[in-house]
């Protein structure tokens, strides 16, 4: 006797979905289109890039829109775990180049940048655990009382203890690597592709797919969502608490430290080279929504075609104010955010 | 008898005499002790460790960074939205203040309009562009808000940068000095009394009866707008009076540098200075973050001149301060005072 269930195809939760929220598929829609006028328009290298740095953008958001919505931190230090996962990735590669100019080896040559990475999200994940133990715990602890705004103003003074911890000992200089690999890049008709450009592109996919086969497949991934959903519930049946948010955290944290890593070839590693990855993440998380996890994946993609289309159509100094009117332009239209958020912590002062 | 009656008559005239003072002294935010240390504030630049050039130097800033903390923690504190791109709109007000000093831009007069006026002119844009980012972003919850503000900070940061022709951009902008004259003593004794308007006028509005509503706002807002009070329309009065006075003191620090670029005013940092000092002195208690700035500012410029091998290592010790501070003991500094105040009165009364 099997239980019947009905299970809506794939195609018909997709169709369910346009009509609930027509104006996040318009915008997929016009994402989509507008990545085939840069394809055109101003040439397919351009299209590559938009769609790496879409990537990135959507790996730093899916973590900050993480832990806004299982934990309700307003997380603002969430380009100083970019920061540090672009130190860790330069300390822990640097030695491994110049062990391989002395003594050549292929295949450390080509395994080098994925001991640095992994390295980073390593340290990223111990450093977002640490974080957590050490500041949100015993505010928790102490209070819930006005929580989303004090949390806020705490992730300001860990950003500012980090940015200016880096000062302190590592010194203001940019420490780069410029390519990961010595190989020449990949040329297609007219675009040249290098490998680091790639392999940015390829962590950013496996890291978001793999947390979603976490969060959708495994026990302490549905205890995750869970909480994000309705954390009394969630402890009565027997979640605990505490390690759900100390674990979210550590995972948010070694997402931002591997994208970092991985653009070090983009960004070289200094101490406030975190403000503009923060800077974008949030951008996403408010454009899609606050707390919307799905939503901050698409949204990455979305920021980059609108940075492509503002470098292409304003000039690169507009980068800054263009945001501001699609803000601007979201809120007025859809508070929520395109893709909507169902944050419990949100309607908190 | 008579005699008697007198006495007591003239005592308790001089006793009413005094309550009237404090009376007063109350409705502008100020307790005897707080007047005793203002006027000892006030004096310190006559008396001989503090007459040095460089240390007047640290106590202007002081009362400049005391002011902003006054005009900051009168939104933060009061209707709780952080102002996050407050340094932002200080930088408009400093901006304002430079270029119409300099030359009038529609005549290419030059000079342009004295400092003196510019600063409120420069005060008063500030105020315009607070009341639109109000008008925008505080129907929304305070996370959107501060999250806009630092947007819309952003943004302007980058105009300023991208306007070389009236700003110069990130070359700097050199404005007139405000006062004929190169000796700090001046100078500190307009900070000090921008930081007592800011001061006064910020807290005769939060001892009317709009405070009472900004306070309601501040704390429930749901609440507040239950027990009929607009959120929107007090928030955006609350916003754009800080706003005013950021720009206000922005204008000053034009005119006293001497010089300005986008990055060393209207930075993302430098809101959080000011916000880390606001919410170290006390939430919501205004003078708060005025009286802790001078010691901090010593302290910093301390350790700057003396650690020069460790660059930053102050702001580490801002950050750790606000951490400590959020977690353990919300109240700040203003609320350590009015418990070893309270400590006190309770022991004289017992002993």
């Amino acid at each position: 006797m099997e239980a019947t269930r009905v299970q809506p195809s794939f195609l018909e939760r997709v169709m369910l979905n346009m009509r609930a929220r027509p104006a996040a598929w318009i915008v997929i829609a016009m994402t989509l289109g507008f990545l085939v006028i840069i394809g055109i328009f101003a040439g397919p290298s351009q299209l590559i890039n938009t769609i790496v740095t879409g990537g990135m953008w959507a790996l730093m958001a899916v973590g900050l829109a993480l832990v806004f919505g299982v934990m309700n931190i307003p997380h603002f230090a969430h380009g100083d775990s970019f920061m540090i996962g672009a130190y860790v990735a330069y300390f822990v590669f640097t030695p491994i180049q110049a062990y391989l100019r002395d003594n050549p080896n292929p295949f450390l040559s080509a395994v080098g940048p994925l001991i640095g990475w992994i390295a980073a999200a390593l340290v990223g994940f111990v450093a977002g655990a640490v974080m957590e133990k050490l500041v949100f715990y015993p505010l928790r602890m102490r209070t819930r009382r006005g929580w989303v705004m004090n949390t806020f103003l705490l992730t300001v003074g860990i950003s500012f203890v980090l940015v200016y911890g880096a000062n302190l000992i590592l010194g203001p200089n940019f420490r780069g690597v410029p390519n990961y690999w010595n190989v020449p890049p990949i040329v297609i008709g007219s675009v040249r592709l290098t490998m680091e450009r790639i392999a940015a592109f390829v962590v950013a996919i496996v890291a978001i797919v793999a947390f979603w086969i976490f969060l959708s497949n495994t026990r302490t991934g549905r205890a995750i969502r869970a909480v994000a959903q309705d954390e009394m519930g969630a402890e009565m049946v027997g979640i605990n608490l505490n390690f759900i948010y100390t674990l979210t955290f550590a995972l948010a944290t070694a997402m931002a430290a591997l994208a970092g890593a991985s653009l070090l070839f983009m960004f070289p590693a200094y101490p406030t080279v975190g403000l503009k990855p923060l800077y974008f993440a949030w951008y996403v998380v408010m454009l899609v929504g606050l707390g919307n996890v799905q939503g901050a994946i698409v949204g990455g993609f979305i920021v980059a075609v609108l940075q492509t289309l503002t470098q292409q159509f304003f000039g690169v100094s507009y980068e800054d104010v263009v945001p501001v009117v699609v803000m601007i332009l979201v809120l007025l239209l859809v508070p929520n955010g395109i893709f909507g958020s169902e944050v419990k912590g949100i309607q908190e002062q | 008898m008579s005699m008697e009656r007198t006495v007591t008559q003239a005592e308790r005239v001089s006793g009413g005499l005094w309550e009237g003072i404090k009376a007063v002294l109350a409705r502008i935010g100020f307790s005897p002790l707080g007047v005793v240390a203002f006027i000892i504030i006030a004096l310190l630049p006559l008396v001989p460790p503090f007459n040095q050039e460089h240390i007047m130097r640290w106590l202007v800033m002081g009362a400049f960074l005391g002011a902003q903390a006054v005009a900051f923690d009168f939104t933060a504190g009061y209707i709780n939205v952080v102002n996050f791109g407050f340094a932002a709109i200080l930088g408009v007000g400093a901006y304002t203040s430079a270029v119409l000093s300099n030359t009038l831009p529609i005549l290419i007069v030059q000079p342009g309009l004295p400092p003196w006026l510019t600063i409120w002119i420069g005060a008063l844009a500030a105020g315009l562009i607070g009341f639109l980012l109000g008008m925008l972003t505080l129907r929304l919850r305070g996370i959107f808000a501060a999250v806009m503000a630092w947007f819309v900070g952003i943004a302007l940061m980058g105009l300023a940068t991208n306007m070389p022709k009236l700003t110069r951009g990130s070359l700097g902008f050199a404005p007139p000095p405000l006062l004929n004259t190169t000796n700090n003593l001046p100078y500190y004794y307009v900070a000090l009394g921008m930081l007592l308007l800011t001061y006064i006028c910020l807290r005769l509005v939060t001892n009317s009866h709009m405070g009472l509503a900004f306070r309601a706002i501040g704390q429930n807002i749901d609440a507040a707008r239950a027990s009929g009070i607009n959120p929107t329309r007090y928030r955006v009065i609350n916003f754009t009076l800080s706003c005013v006075f950021a720009g206000l003191l922005g204008g000053f620090y034009a005119h006293y540098i001497g010089s300005l670029t986008p990055r060393t005013v209207m930075h993302t940092s430098k809101t959080v200075e000011v916000l880390a000092l606001a919410y170290i002195g006390g939430r919501g208690s205004m003078w708060g973050g005025a009286a802790v700035a001078f010691p901090f500012v010593f302290f910093i410029e301390y350790l700057r001149s003396n650690l020069s091998q460790l660059p930053g290592l102050h702001m580490v010790i801002y950050g750790v301060l606000l951490i400590i501070v959020m977690i353990f003991y919300p109240g700040g500094a203003a609320q350590l005072y009015s418990t070893i105040a309270r400590r006190i009165q309770r022991r004289a009364k017992g002993g």
